[in-house]
């Protein structure tokens, strides 16, 4: 039953985009939003819940990650109200971007509340596949290219992901049997699997796998690229919903694989991030336009929740992977009146607004800039400052405590220039450049007054004390 | 033995695919390919005893071995691709180098052949078939050997599958089915979008 009701408004949103009457497309934004009630019950529910016997498991950690998701989803339907008055789009491409959304939800609430390894994955392919034609949408020949080269790469990235999976379901299997799939039996049977090394190879090639997808080293450049070419709202569903997918596998593989080898775990994810972080920190500071600058900053915050993750600091990666996922997307979408006017034009960018709602658009988008680069009272301030705790906490237990505090020092540094990137694009934005008129729609304005209403309420003690009791 | 020579030529179809220059050859020996690995799946289901392998062996000669060879040439014919498709790696160069990564795969995946039961050949000549279908993809500049590659990595992953493990729960199986069938709907619409806007 639960089930049906979740599916249904991507089944009603999916059948409405094939009608051709006028008032058909103010149906597809009312079967987005009714997303959301089906996912408040789910949340309101005890937990753990059987959707789906043992393959569909609603526990604290997906239906607060499915919560933020859909409210994301919500953010972004408001900014698609107005996409025809920024950009150039036809009704039939409007209805078909909305068909490959009701797919890339049943995608998405398969891989979030998957309880199996194998549905996991079917629901991320699903997903992946139906952004592929969202990123065309845009009839260039630059998205026509960034399409091809996200179904390849994606195609790849998700393959390994199947790798890695029918290795780790492999080295359980002699004691698990079929049900060497379910993550929950996994985690509780960890330390029984007969060959731990074979679960290690299949986790690191199924974490290879992963990042590549969320554009971690060495493929830094190939997500941000696609969100350059598509529209802006694209580029919000990736940072804000496809992603929260990729890291919830992230999270539920590595609780397993900390069972089996802590140090191994650590080690590997430590090495690769501080790369990653490295790799992108000067790619940030040569970044020339928002789209890039926003899409990196969004590799270089999902390298440090998964580190925060890894290092023990469950409740600082549940905020920050919350903050982001408001933030990126409000900032996302604020490129669509960024740069309708001026382009490229990162100078004078936040000039040019005039009236309640011009002000309002303006002041909001300084706070997101200023609060993704964790200026307190942000919630990235506070995720950071426990995550970074956890894991100094770490390194005073590891037997190599000065080379750990050297890499710590080292990633502050790197933050420290992604940091003063952008408080020099906040600068020129604000102080630079020529004041040309830029329009704010009343829809946009509300997407991004809903995400600066959810970022507050993450900051309330009551979702402290939430997220502390995730996991 | 029946299963030695059919996993044989699994990687010998694979092999050749990678020398092909026409498209509709190289669609051919996905066809084969395919084809080849249905039978084991079947002989390996039969030896098992396990109806769910046999449901999927049916279902990978009908959709892989015909369904998805036949639409390809729809394709093709539809939005009229190149047909010579001249692999980037030069013959003599592809006849090193293709060994080498046998060899290569073998050795990598002694570690975790040692851990599995049955016969550890089968799942590192599926990991050799993984990267010899990247290798296909990434000799090619056009688009329609870079799917097929695709789907030769997909079949290299199906094997992983029945013999590392096997045979993957039917949920699982049939899921990827469907995933690869969505996979095609949607290269037809990017193929569509490229011939509209040319």
């Amino acid at each position: 039953m639960m089930l049906a009701l979740l599916v249904l408004p991507a089944a009603v949103m999916f059948i409405v985009s094939f009608l051709k009457y006028r008032k058909a497309k103010f149906l597809l934004p009312i079967s987005s939003f009714a997303i959301l009630l089906p996912i408040v019950k789910l949340f309101m529910l005890s937990k753990p819940y059987a959707i789906l016997g043992s393959y569909l498991v609603a526990d604290k950690l997906d239906t607060y990650v499915l919560l933020v998701s859909s409210l994301v989803g919500i953010g972004v339907t408001l900014a698609l109200l107005t996409l025809g008055k920024h950009v150039r789009v036809t009704d039939k491409a409007y209805r078909r971007f909305y068909r490959f959304f009701a797919i890339f939800w049943v995608g998405l609430i398969f891989s979030i509340l998957a309880n199996h390894m194998g549905i996991y994955w079917i629901g991320l392919e699903l997903a992946t596949l139906s952004t592929v034609y969202m990123i065309k949408t845009n009839h260039t020949l630059a998205a026509h290219k960034e399409a091809w080269n996200y179904m390849i790469v994606g195609a790849i990235a998700i393959s390994l992901v199947l790798f890695g999976i029918i290795l780790m379901y492999a080295s359980a299997k002699p004691i698990l049997g079929e049900r060497a799939m379910q993550f929950d039996l996994l985690l509780q049977h960890a330390k029984e699997i007969p060959s731990p090394f074979l679960f290690e190879m299949g986790f690191a090639i199924a974490m290879v796998g992963m990042f590549v997808k969320m554009g971690f080293f060495p493929m830094n450049l190939w997500l941000a690229n696609i969100e350059r070419a598509s529209f802006y709202p694209v580029a919000a569903l990736f940072s804000g919903i496809l992603e929260s997918a990729v890291i919830i596998g992230f999270f539920r593989f590595s609780r397993i694989a900390m069972q089996i080898n802590y140090v191994h775990l650590f080690g590997f994810v430590f090495v690769y991030m501080l790369l990653t972080i490295f790799i992108v920190a000067f790619l940030i500071f040569r970044a020339k336009d928002f789209m890039r600058l926003f899409s990196l900053s969004g590799v270089e915050h999902m390298a440090l929740i998964a580190l925060f993750w890894v290092s023990g600091g469950t409740f600082a990666a549940l905020l920050h992977f919350g903050a982001h996922a408001f933030l990126k997307p409000a900032l996302f979408l604020s490129t669509g009146v960024l740069e309708s006017n001026g382009k490229y034009r990162i100078a004078g960018a936040l000039k040019g607004y005039s009236g309640k709602k011009g002000t309002l658009f303006w002041v909001l988008v300084s706070l997101f800039l200023l609060a993704i680069i964790s200026l307190p009272p942000s919630p990235m301030f506070f995720s950071e400052l426990y995550g970074f705790g956890a894991m100094i906490q770490t390194a005073k237990s590891s037997n190599h405590i000065l080379a750990m505090i050297a890499a710590i020092l080292l990633l502050l540094i790197l933050l420290s220039v992604i940091f003063y990137r952008f408080v020099a694009i906040y600068q020129s934005m604000k102080y630079e450049g020529k004041a040309e008129e830029k329009k704010v729609y009343a829809s946009e304005l509300l997407a991004l007054i809903l995400f600066a209403v959810c970022l507050f309420v993450l900051l309330l003690p009551a979702t402290f004390d939430y997220l502390r009791s995730i996991v | 033995m029946g299963a030695d020579f059919f996993i044989g030529l699994f990687l010998a179809t694979l092999i050749v695919a990678l020398f092909t220059s026409r498209l509709y050859r190289l669609i051919f020996w996905y066809s084969m390919n395919s084809l080849v690995l249905g039978i084991l799946a079947l002989l390996v289901g039969k030896a098992l005893d396990d109806k769910a392998m046999l449901i999927t062996g049916v279902a990978t000669l009908l959709i892989k071995a015909v369904g998805i060879p036949y639409l390809l040439k729809h394709f093709s014919e539809k939005f009229q691709f190149v047909r010579q498709i001249q692999p980037q790696i030069k013959t003599h160069y592809a006849i090193i180098l293709i060994p080498a990564i046998l060899v290569f795969t073998f050795y990598l995946s002694e570690p975790i052949t040692h851990m599995m039961q049955g016969n550890t050949n089968y799942v590192a000549i599926s990991i050799s078939s993984l990267f010899l279908s990247l290798l296909l993809m990434m000799e090619h500049r056009d688009v329609a050997p870079k799917i097929i590659g695709f789907l030769s990595m997909e079949n290299a992953l199906f094997l992983l599958g029945i013999t590392a493990t096997e045979g993957m729960p039917m949920l699982v199986e049939l899921g990827i089915f469907f995933d690869l069938l969505m996979a095609i709907v949607v290269m037809n619409l990017l193929f569509y979008k490229e011939e509209t806007q040319s």
